[in-house]
């Protein structure tokens, strides 16, 4: 089975049994999700040694990695991304940024993808928080090729990290030979009339909307960021000096994310307008996926509105 | 200094090196104008004897990866392991008047990035027992033999975060790990039987399946006896509860509520609370 017929969760799971192969620091942590995250048992059963569930407890799990990463190990801990941000957000700024402590947070079933289990579980914030946090870099894959890579570059670099995974199975955009590097945003579509900026789960819907725009005869510059910090500045303000328009979007709140970057970037280098698409400010709730796009207008068809209007 | 502590132990010693770091954490304290001097001199005891007496370590080398760590979960006690590092030879005396001056490396919470031989940064209270069980967990799964040492402040102990790491540490019988409550029962509220009471304070930590030991955190011989008895225990983690006294040794703040954070306005305030110290002691920075 190649890796985009698999869900990305196993993808995880898997790529974290190579990397312990490959090095045996690196270390999967879990706080009663594992399996949620994939890793129990395809981790807790091959790698016993490399596992450590530290039952309900996400700051302890937090603490721990932490005091993992000060002895030169390469812990993974993944959690929901309610629980790996807002719940743990001072253990992860004091214990893993503050102190530079090579810590990988993982952060699965983003947004609106937690579904049945609605608003308490729903997390709109969490790159908006790990954005904030010095030190911290905040990676938002696409697909399981990317996921691979950006694992890859992970447990290779000394980098507190945040990285933000989608559990399901998601459409195949890249291939094996995909190399990622956080410095550079993903040109997925070239245009010249508009461009949409995406990460991790919507850039599926980016790249369908563009497909809508261009049977308009619209073309859509598409550029995907697999890392929002660091943010790359020279491949937006290169595309937003050519198309003038500048529609972001992303599967959790306008506030402080993708499109707060977005934002950032242009007001100072390249005063560009800019419609921010994603959760305006609102809380989750138990809902399919389309009732939450369109509620809040943010699914490939909003995304096409936003680019004809703006 | 005191290396002949380091090589035959002597109590009498011992005491002159406490009486220095009393004057020392006090004058660092006074000269930066403020900072947690209670909590630090309830342990200078516990300090000197794990660094003179009880730890391995390298002060050429912070980072020998053969050491013992140390983990002042309580970072706000900063001073009183600044004063173990620097007369261990970490770093210069010097440092040690710079305590939370502008572009300092000695921060009033202790900061592995900042400070030669802190081996986690803490201060942000509750985290510290949880780093300290990861740094245990990584030198078990390399078959290390070298101990970690968690030092937990009592007010601390308030956090849920603290009883999530007893209870993973017990259950997973970590017992390279080390922990030592300082029990000077005082927090900044109040005592900590007026704010949150730990009683029964041995029977919680046995029931997370730690072995426990109380230990009269003033008292060399007890200190030396439990902590080397702790070290012993093998199939669990151990707690020392450490009976001891909120700025011990300080007339002016000793026993009290108040002596968690203090501010010395001028120098009427400094000499107030060297006066206090009840001794003589020399300049150790070769100042006047």
């Amino acid at each position: 089975m190649s890796w985009h017929e698999m869900e990305m969760r196993t993808v995880y799971a898997k790529t974290l049994n190579e990397l312990i192969a490959e090095n045996p620091d690196v270390i999967s942590l879990e706080a009663d999700l594992g399996k949620a995250s994939g890793t129990f048992p395809e981790v807790s059963s091959k790698n016993p040694g490399n596992f450590i569930d530290v039952g309900v407890a996400e700051a302890n799990m937090i603490g721990i990695s932490a005091g993992l990463a000060s002895e030169g190990k390469i812990p993974f801990a993944a959690t929901f991304t309610c629980f790996a941000s807002r719940r743990v957000y001072d253990q992860i700024y004091i214990s893993c940024a503050y102190a530079n402590n090579n810590v990988k947070i993982v952060g699965t079933a983003p947004g609106l993808t937690q579904g049945s289990n609605g608003g308490t579980h729903m997390d709109f914030t969490d790159m908006a928080i790990m954005r904030a946090m010095p030190n911290m870099h905040v990676y938002a894959p696409a697909d399981a090729y990317e996921l691979r890579a950006v694992m890859k570059h992970m447990a290779k670099t000394k980098q507190p990290t945040y990285l933000q995974l989608i559990r399901s199975k998601e459409p195949r955009l890249f291939d094996d030979n995909y190399v990622f590097n956080p410095d550079k945003a993903v040109i997925l579509r070239e245009g010249s009339d508009v461009t949409i900026v995406s990460t991790g789960y919507m850039t599926k819907s980016s790249l369908k909307a563009a497909d809508m725009l261009a049977a308009d005869g619209i073309m859509a510059e598409v550029l995907h960021y697999p890392s929002v910090k660091p943010f790359d500045e020279i491949a937006l303000v290169a595309s937003a000096s050519k198309t003038r328009k500048v529609v972001s979007v992303e599967n959790q709140t306008i506030i402080g994310g993708l499109g707060g970057a977005v934002c950032e970037v242009l007001s100072e280098k390249c005063p560009t307008r800019v419609k921010r698409l994603g959760i305006p400010d609102k809380f989750g709730e138990v809902a399919t996926e389309k009732y939450l796009y369109d509620k809040h207008g943010f699914g490939p068809v909003n995304i096409v509105e936003a680019c004809k209007s703006i | 200094m005191y290396e002949e502590l380091l090589e035959s132990w002597s109590n009498e010693k011992a005491d002159e090196l406490a009486k220095e770091f009393r004057f020392v954490i006090t004058d660092m304290i006074c000269r930066s104008g403020s900072g947690h001097i209670g909590g630090a001199l309830s342990l200078v005891e516990t300090i000197i004897s794990l660094y003179w007496r009880i730890m391995k370590v390298n002060p050429k080398e912070p980072r020998w990866d053969g050491r013992d760590r140390l983990i002042l979960s309580k970072g706000h006690a900063g001073p009183v392991l600044y004063a173990a590092l620097a007369y261990r030879g970490y770093f210069p005396m010097q440092w040690l008047t710079t305590l939370n001056r502008d572009g300092t490396w000695l921060p009033s919470h202790v900061d592995q990035i900042r400070t030669p031989g802190v081996d986690i940064t803490a201060g942000s209270l509750g985290q510290g027992l949880s780093c300290a069980l990861g740094a245990a967990i990584a030198g078990k799964m390399d078959g290390k033999d070298h101990n970690v040492f968690c030092i937990v402040g009592d007010g601390e102990s308030d956090e849920g975060q603290v009883w999530e790491a007893a209870m993973f540490a017990g259950h997973r019988k970590i017992d390279n790990l080390i922990a030592i409550t300082d029990y000077n029962k005082m927090q900044i509220d109040g005592t900590t039987d007026e704010v949150v009471t730990l009683e029964p304070i041995v029977d919680k930590w046995r029931a997370f399946n730690w072995e426990v030991f109380e230990m009269d955190g003033h008292d060399w011989d007890d200190i030396n006896m439990k902590i080397s008895a702790a070290i012993a225990v093998k199939g669990k983690p151990a707690m020392i509860i450490a009976h001891t006294i909120k700025g011990m040794g300080n007339a002016a703040v000793e026993g009290q509520v108040g002596s968690h954070n203090i501010k010395i306005g001028d120098k009427t305030a400094y000499e107030k609370y060297i006066k206090a110290l009840g001794y003589e002691c020399r300049l150790p920075y070769g100042e006047e």
